[in-house]
C-alpha cells in the first residue's frame, strides 16, 4: 500500500505537468491579452509591461521561465528586494552559507498589480476551503439520511418525498437559491448578514445554498447504492444470522454502499474548496472562484495557470484519497 | 464473440439458445418491471411530453419567442401577482404591470415568457441528452476497463482522468467560442471545417461549443464512478464463481460485472443532468451562454436571477420546467435501475 | 449507531459554535462615524491604488481621498478648483507654477495603535508633501518604464512628455521642476483651457519616493501605503472591501474640508448583492440594479433613498465604414435615425437616462455642444426619411433589401448590453426591415476583435467615459485620426474636417467658439458621415439612506469629506 501512494504521488508531478501544458498552450492561443483594455495603450507602455513580466521571449522560453521558477529550488540572497516577481512559497534560511533556499514562485498577477499567484491563493484559499467543508458538511448531512430513508422504505411515501426535495435541491441553482435566501433572511427576516466573510453567519446562508444543490446528488446515490447492496448474498446471510437490523444496516450495508458516494465526494470537495464563483459573487465572499473566473476573462495567465495547478492537485489528492477509502470501505479491493 | 466461445467451454450447461431466451426474458422482465412502476412511468410521460413540445414548439407556443414588446416589459398577469408575495401591481400602490395577454408574464423586453419556455426546452433538452450521451459512450468503457482490468490500464485511464478533471473547461470555451465566432464572419472561407462549425454553432443558437465543453468534461465523472463499482464488483463471489467456472474476461465484465453497477451509474447520470443545465445557466450568469435571443432555460434562470427580488416569475418558471425534467428523469432513473437490477426479480 | 452519530453530531456543532465564536471578533467602536458604501467599487476586487498605473474608476475613487491632486475637479459645479496647490499660468499659457500647500504630513495607519501616525524621515521630523514629491509622481508616470497609461496621457502635454515616455531623452529633461519645496513649475507643449484638469489627474498625485524603494511593487499594500490626503488607506481586503481611515492631520482648506466621518468602507460587491445590503440596513449607499427600478420607485421608503443624477459616459454603437452595406452613408444614416432612444430609455434602460445625438457628455463636459442648442447639425430620428435613404441606396445598387450583405451588431457579453442590442434590432427590422444578427463576446476577445478593422463587424457597442472634464477628452482622445484605433474606418474628407476642427477647438480659448467648433464636429461625426450612433448618456443611480448627509458627484468619484453620518439616526 506505501509504494502504491508513492507511485500515485509521483504520477501526480507528471498529470500536473500535462495540466499545465494544456493550460497554458489553451490560454496563450485565446485571443486577447492581459494588457488589452477599452482605452488603447501606448505601444511604448505595452512594450514595457511585457518587458517586465517576460511576455517579450518566445513562448516556449515563457512557458520554461514559468515552470522553472516554480519547479528549481534557488539558493539567494537572505533580503530580497520586495517584489511581486520575488514571491516564494517556500523559503528555507540556511545558516551555514547564511542564505535562503526558495521555491516555487507562481509569479505575479498582472491586473492585481500588487498581488502574486501565492498571495492570492494565501489569502483566498482558507476563505473558498471554510465554505466548501461547510458546504459539504450540509450536503453530506441532508443527502446520506435522505438516501438511507428513502432506500429503507422504497416505493413508499417517505420514499418519493425525500426524493423530491432532493430533486429541488438539483434542479434549483446557486444563480436562484443564493438571492432567494438571502432576500428572505437577509432582507426580510434580518436573522442574518446578507453578504460578507467573516463569522459563522456570514456563511450558514451560502454553505447551504452550495449544499443544499449537492445533496441531491449524494441521498441519489446513497439509495440507488444501498438498495443494491441490500439485496447482496452477506447481507441476506447477515440478516439470517439474526443480526440487528440496525447492525446490519449501519454497519454491513452503509459501508459497502458507500462507495459511488465517496467517489463523488472527493472530487466534489476538491471543487467546492476551490471556490465557486457564483455563491461568491451573490453573498460577498472574497474566494477563490471569483479570482479564478475573472483571471480567465482578463488573461491574468499566472494567476490561470496558478489557480488551475491548485485545483488540479486537489483533484488529485481527493482522488488519490478515495482510492484509499475504497479499500477500507470495501477489503475486498486490492491495488496491485 | 462472448457467446461462442463459452458455449464451447466444457463443463458449461448453458446451451446459446437458452442464453438467448434468457437474455430475452431479462430485458422483458425488466420492461414489466418498469411498467409497473407508477412513477417510473410518469417520468416516462412527462420526458414524452417534453420532446413533443419540443418539436412542436411552433405549433405550441402562443407567441414568438423574440417579438417584444417594448412597453409590456416585466408584465405579469394577475394570477401570478398573486402568486408571489413580493409583486404588487401598480393598481394597489406596486409596480406590476398588469396583462393577461401572457401567461406566465413577459420579460424585460416584453417577450412571453411561457413561449420562450416552450422553445427553450430544444436547447435544454439537447444538453441533457448530448452530456449523457457522451458520458455514457465515454466514460463508462473507460471505467469498466480501468476497474476490470487494473494495474496499468487502470493508471493510464486514471490519470488521463485526472488531468480533463482539473483542466478549465471555461478556457476550452473561451477558446472556441473566439476562434470560431471570431475567425469566421459572413463572407470568404466557405467550405473549410472551421466555417462549417461557425455555421453549424450559429444554427445551434450559439450551443455548439457549449456541447463540445460539457462533452469533454462530462465523461470524467462517470469514468471514476464506474471504475469505483467495478473495483467493488469484480471481488464479488459471483464473478470468482465465473471466473473459475472458467468464463472468460470478456464475458465477465459484460455479463456479470456490468449488470451489477449498471444501477448507481444510471442513477449517477441521471443527476449530473441538472449540472450539464445548470452549466449552462452558469455560462450566461457570466456571459458566455446562448446567442441572443435565443431562449435556454439555462439563460432564462440566470436572467432572471438577477431581477428575483422584483419580478421572482421571470427565474422561477423556467427553474419549474427544469424541475419537472428533473422529476421526470430522476424517477425513471430510478425505475429504470431497479428493473435493471439482476437481483430485483422476484422481488416485487 | 444512533448514540455514536448523534455524538457526532453534537460534537460538531459545538466545533463549529466555538469556531464561529473566534470568527466573530468584528466590533463596532462606540460613538465613531463609519459609513458602509457598497457603491464605489463594483463587483471585482480594485486593481491597484498606484498612482502611476491606475486606470479604473474604484482605483482613483479610493486615491482621489488618500493623494489628492494639485487641482481638483468640484463634483457639482465641475469646475477645476485648488487641490494640494493654487497656481499661475504664463501669459502664452505654457509655464504652470503650482503653489503647494504647507506642511501636509504623510501619514500611515498603524493597525497597532489602530490610529493615523505621522511619517517621519531619518532624522526624526515629520516628512511634509513637497513639489518633489509631485514631480517625483509626474517623472515615475511619465518616465517610469512602468507602461503607464494615464503616464501615457499626461506625455503629450508636458514639455520633453513624449520623448521621455519612448525613452528617448532622460527623464531629467521632462518639463516639471520643483522651484523649491512647495513650488512646482510644469511647462506644457502648448496651451489650453484645460491644462489645469489635466495635472490634477491622478497620474500627477505626490508619490512617497522612499516607500516606493523599499517595498517597490508591494507598496500600495496596507502595510506600506502612504498618504495625505482627508483620508488614507486603512485596509485592503482584496475581493472584499477597501477602508478608509480619517486623516486628523489633514489641514483643511475650502475646496478640501477636514472629514467628518471616521471611518468610510467601500465594499466590493455586485449590484444585487448591494442593494440586498441596502434594504438590510448593512449598506449606507447602494448601487441600482436596472432590474429592479420599477420596485425601487414604487417603494415609499426606496423611491425616498434613489437618486440619479448625471454621469461622464456615453453609449454609442461604433460602426465599421469599410464594411459593406454601412460603407455607405445613407446606410449608416438610416440605422441611426430608426433607433428609437426615448423608448429604449423608458422600457428597457429606466434610468432617467438622456437620449443622445452627439458623443460629447453634454452638461458634464466644459465646451460640451449640447444637441438642442444645434438642430441643424443633430441626427434626427425619422423613419420616414431613414426608409427613403436606404431605398435610395438600394435602387443605386440595383437591388433588393434581400440581396443586402447582412449586418452583424455585436457586443460584449452583459446582461445590459444584450437587452439593449435585442431592442435595437427589433427597431431596425420593424422600421427598415433590416435583420441584423446579433453577436457577442467575451470581453478579451471582443476588445481584439472591434479595435481591428479587418474583424470589426458592421456594428459594435462601444462606451466612453470621461478623464477629465473637457470635450477634447471626448472628440480629440477617441476620434482624432492620430489616435483612433477602434474599428471605425472613418476616412472620408468629412474626417480630415474633424481633424482640423478639433485640432483648432484644442487651442482656441473662447468658450462659444470652442463649443461651436466641437458642434460642427459633432455634426461631422455623428450626422453628415454617421461614423457612430450615438445612443444615451449615462446617469449615475444612487441610493443613500436617510441618515448619511452628502453631495452626488457628477463625474464618478465621490468626495466623502463632505460628508455626513447620522450615527443615532441609524438603527
Amino acid at each position: 500500500m506505501g509504494r502504491y501512494i508513492v507511485r500515485r504521488l509521483l504520477q501526480m508531478f507528471l498529470v500536473l505537468f500535462v495540466v499545465s501544458l494544456l493550460t497554458f498552450a489553451t490560454m496563450r492561443a485565446v485571443p486577447g491579452g492581459p494588457f488589452s483594455t477599452e482605452k488603447n495603450l501606448p505601444p511604448r507602455a505595452l512594450a514595457q509591461l511585457e518587458a517586465k513580466y517576460n511576455l517579450d521571449e518566445p513562448l516556449y522560453m515563457q512557458y520554461l521561465h514559468y515552470m522553472g521558477d516554480i519547479a528549481i529550488p534557488r539558493l539567494t540572497e537572505n533580503r530580497l528586494p520586495p517584489s511581486v516577481l520575488n514571491d516564494y512559497l517556500i523559503n528555507i534560511y540556511i545558516p551555514g552559507i547564511d542564505k535562503t533556499l526558495r521555491w516555487m514562485n507562481f509569479g505575479p498577477s498582472y491586473k492585481s498589480v500588487s498581488q502574486t499567484v501565492n498571495s492570492i491563493i494565501k489569502n483566498t484559499l482558507p476563505v473558498s476551503a471554510t465554505l466548501g467543508t461547510g458546504a459539504l458538511i450540509v450536503a453530506v448531512f441532508i443527502g446520506i439520511p435522505a438516501g438511507i430513508i428513502a432506500a429503507l422504505k422504497r416505493n413508499t411515501r417517505w420514499d418519493y418525498a425525500a426524493m423530491s426535495v432532493a430533486i429541488i435541491g438539483v434542479s434549483v441553482p446557486v444563480i436562484i437559491s443564493g438571492p432567494i435566501l438571502r432576500y428572505v433572511f437577509g432582507v426580510q427576516l434580518k436573522w442574518l448578514p446578507p453578504t460578507g466573510w467573516g463569522s459563522f453567519e456570514h456563511m450558514i446562508m451560502p454553505a447551504f445554498a452550495l449544499g443544499f444543490a449537492e445533496s441531491a446528488r449524494l441521498a441519489r446515490l446513497t439509495r440507488a447504492s444501498l438498495l443494491q447492496v441490500l439485496n447482496e448474498d452477506y447481507i441476506r446471510t447477515a440478516r439470517a444470522k439474526g443480526l440487528h437490523e440496525r447492525i446490519v444496516i449501519g454497519v454491513h450495508a452503509l459501508k459497502n454502499a458507500m462507495i459511488p458516494v465517496v467517489t463523488t465526494l472527493g472530487p466534489l470537495f476538491a471543487f467546492l474548496a476551490t471556490g465557486s464563483f457564483v455563491a461568491e459573487l451573490i453573498f460577498g465572499i472574497p474566494g477563490m472562484g471569483k479570482f479564478f473566473v475573472v483571471s480567465i476573462t482578463n488573461r491574468d495567465y499566472p494567476v490561470i495557470m496558478g489557480t488551475t495547478l491548485l485545483l488540479a492537485t486537489f483533484v488529485i489528492l481527493a482522488n488519490l484519497f478515495v482510492d484509499l477509502v475504497y479499500v477500507w470501505l470495501d477489503p475486498r479491493i486490492q491495488y496491485s | 464473440m462472448t457467446a461462442t466461445q463459452s458455449r464451447q467451454e466444457p463443463g458449461k450447461i448453458i446451451s446459446l439458445a437458452e442464453e438467448h431466451r434468457q437474455a430475452d426474458n431479462l430485458w422483458l422482465d425488466a420492461l414489466k418491471r418498469l411498467a409497473r412502476n407508477r412513477m417510473a412511468v410518469l417520468g416516462l410521460i412527462i420526458i414524452f411530453l417534453l420532446i413533443l413540445t419540443a418539436i412542436f414548439a411552433e405549433q405550441l407556443a402562443p407567441k414568438s419567442y423574440e417579438v417584444q414588446v417594448l412597453t409590456d416589459n416585466n408584465a405579469a398577469p394577475q394570477w401570478v401577482i398573486d402568486l408571489f408575495p413580493v409583486m404588487k401591481s401598480i393598481e394597489d400602490g406596486g409596480y406590476v404591470k398588469v396583462s393577461n395577454n401572457y401567461p406566465l408574464g413577459a420579460d424585460d423586453l416584453g417577450r412571453d415568457i411561457l413561449s420562450r419556455i416552450i422553445y427553450g426546452s430544444r436547447i435544454s433538452l439537447a444538453i441533457a441528452f448530448v452530456g449523457p450521451l457522451v458520458s455514457m459512450l465515454l466514460g463508462v468503457p473507460l471505467g469498466l476497463a480501468a476497474g476490470f482490468f487494473g494495474g496499468r490500464v487502470d493508471n493510464i485511464i486514471m490519470r488521463i482522468v485526472d488531468i480533463f478533471y482539473a483542466f478549465p473547461t471555461l478556457l476550452i470555451i473561451i477558446l472556441m467560442m473566439a476562434y470560431f465566432r471570431g475567425a469566421f464572419n459572413e463572407s470568404s472561407q466557405a467550405g473549410t471545417l472551421g466555417y462549417t462549425l461557425y455555421l453549424a454553432d450559429r444554427a445551434m443558437g450559439g450551443m455548439l461549443f457549449i456541447f463540445i465543453g460539457v462533452g469533454l468534461t462530462s465523461w470524467v465523472g462517470l469514468a471514476r464512478l464506474t471504475r469505483g463499482e467495478v473495483l467493488s464488483a469484480r471481488e464479488r463471489d459471483y464473478v470468482l464463481a465465473a471466473r473459475s467456472l472458467g468464463a472468460t474476461r470478456w464475458s465477465i465484465m459484460f455479463r456479470h460485472v456490468m449488470p451489477n453497477v449498471v444501477g448507481p451509474l444510471i442513477v449517477a447520470e441521471t443527476l449530473t443532468i441538472p449540472v450539464y443545465i445548470r452549466y449552462e445557466a452558469f455560462l450566461s450568469f457570466i456571459g458566455l451562454g446562448v446567442n441572443r435571443p435565443t431562449p435556454s432555460w439555462g439563460s432564462m434562470i440566470s436572467d432572471g436571477a438577477q431581477t428575483i427580488s422584483s419580478y421572482p416569475n421571470q427565474a422561477i418558471f423556467p427553474a419549474i420546467a427544469l424541475f419537472l425534467v428533473m422529476f421526470a428523469f430522476n424517477f425513471l432513473g430510478d425505475g429504470l435501475r431497479d428493473a435493471l437490477d439482476p437481483r430485483m426479480r422476484g422481488v416485487d | 449507531m444512533t448514540g455514536k452519530f448523534a455524538r457526532f453530531v453534537s460534537l460538531t456543532l459545538v466545533l463549529v459554535l466555538v469556531l464561529s465564536f473566534a470568527a466573530s471578533t468584528i466590533t463596532a467602536q462606540e460613538g465613531k462615524k463609519v459609513l458602509i458604501d457598497a457603491n464605489a467599487l463594483g463587483a471585482s476586487d480594485v486593481p491597484t491604488l498606484d498612482p502611476s498605473l491606475a486606470t479604473d474608476t474604484s482605483s482613483i475613487q479610493v486615491l482621489i481621498e488618500t493623494n489628492p491632486g494639485l487641482t481638483r475637479t468640484n463634483e457639482i459645479t465641475l469646475v477645476t478648483e485648488p487641490g494640494m496647490a493654487t497656481w499661475e499660468v504664463s501669459e502664452d499659457g505654457l509655464v504652470y507654477t503650482f503653489s503647494i500647500l504647507p506642511e501636509v504630513p504623510w501619514v500611515k495607519y498603524n493597525p497597532e495603535t489602530d490610529a493615523v501616525e505621522q511619517v517621519l524621515d531619518a532624522d526624526g521630523n515629520p516628512r511634509y508633501v513637497t513639489a518633489e514629491d509631485f514631480a517625483f509622481g509626474i517623472r515615475r508616470s511619465i518616465g517610469g518604464q512602468l507602461g503607464s497609461y494615464y503616464g501615457g496621457i499626461m506625455a503629450g502635454w508636458v514639455l520633453n512628455g513624449k520623448e521621455v515616455y519612448d525613452g528617448t531623452k532622460p527623464v531629467e529633461e521632462l518639463g516639471v521642476k520643483a522651484l523649491d519645496t512647495y513650488t512646482l513649475e510644469i511647462t506644457a507643449t502648448r496651451p489650453a483651457a484645460f491644462l489645469p484638469s489635466i495635472f490634477g489627474m491622478w497620474q500627477a498625485y505626490a508619490q512617497p519616493a522612499w516607500v516606493i524603494e523599499e517595498a517597490g511593487d508591494l507598496w500600495t499594500e496596507p502595510q506600506y501605503f502612504q498618504g495625505y490626503g482627508p483620508y488614507t488607506l486603512k485596509d485592503w481586503v482584496h475581493g472584499e472591501s477597501v477602508t478608509l481611515i480619517k486623516n486628523p492631520f489633514w489641514p483643511g482648506t475650502d475646496t478640501i474640508p477636514v472629514a467628518t466621518i471616521d471611518e468610510v468602507r467601500l465594499m466590493i460587491l455586485d449590484q444585487s448583492a448591494s442593494l440586498a445590503n441596502f434594504e438590510a440596513g448593512t449598506a449606507d449607499i447602494s448601487q441600482v440594479p436596472l432590474a429592479d427600478l420599477d420596485r425601487i420607485r414604487a417603494d415609499a421608503t426606496l423611491s425616498e433613498a434613489l437618486y440619479i443624477g448625471p454621469s461622464g459616459c456615453t453609449y454609442i454603437y461604433g460602426i465599421n465604414t469599410a464594411k459593406p452595406p454601412v460603407d455607405d452613408v445613407r446606410v449608416r444614416r438610416a440605422l441611426s435615425m430608426t433607433v428609437n432612444r426615448q423608448a429604449l430609455i423608458d422600457n428597457v434602460l429606466k434610468g432617467g437616462q438622456t437620449p443622445a445625438y452627439f458623443f460629447s457628455r453634454e452638461d458634464i463636459l466644459a465646451a460640451a455642444p449640447k444637441a438642442a442648442d444645434y438642430p441643424q447639425y443633430a441626427i434626427t430620428e425619422d423613419v420616414e426619411a431613414a426608409k427613403a435613404l436606404l431605398q435610395e441606396y438600394l435602387d443605386e445598387r440595383g437591388i433588393t433589401l434581400e440581396q443586402m450583405e447582412p449586418i452583424t451588431l455585436m457586443h460584449n457579453e452583459s446582461e445590459g448590453h444584450a437587452r439593449i442590442a435585442q431592442a435595437i434590432q427589433q427597431m431596425w427590422a420593424e422600421n427598415l426591415g433590416i435583420n441584423v444578427t446579433i453577436q457577442t463576446q467575451e470581453w478579451g476577445t471582443y476588445l481584439e476583435t472591434i479595435k481591428n478593422n479587418e474583424s470589426a463587424p458592421q456594428v459594435f457597442r462601444y462606451g466612453w467615459c470621461l478623464d477629465y472634464t473637457d470635450t477634447h477628452n471626448f472628440l480629440y482622445d477617441v476620434f482624432h485620426s492620430s489616435v483612433r484605433e477602434l474599428g471605425i474606418s472613418w476616412s472620408d474628407e468629412n474626417a480630415q474636417r474633424f481633424d482640423q476642427l478639433v485640432e483648432q477647438a484644442m487651442s482656441e480659448t473662447d468658450l462659444q467658439k470652442r463649443t461651436d467648433l466641437y458642434a460642427e464636429a459633432e455634426y461631422l461625426l455623428t450626422n453628415a458621415s454617421a461614423a457612430v450612433i450615438p445612443i444615451y448618456f449615462y446617469t449615475s443611480l444612487n441610493m443613500t439612506q436617510p441618515w448619511v448627509t452628502r453631495t452626488y458627484s457628477h463625474f464618478g468619484q465621490q468626495y466623502y469629506e463632505k460628508w455626513d453620518i447620522d450615527m443615532a439616526a441609524k438603527p
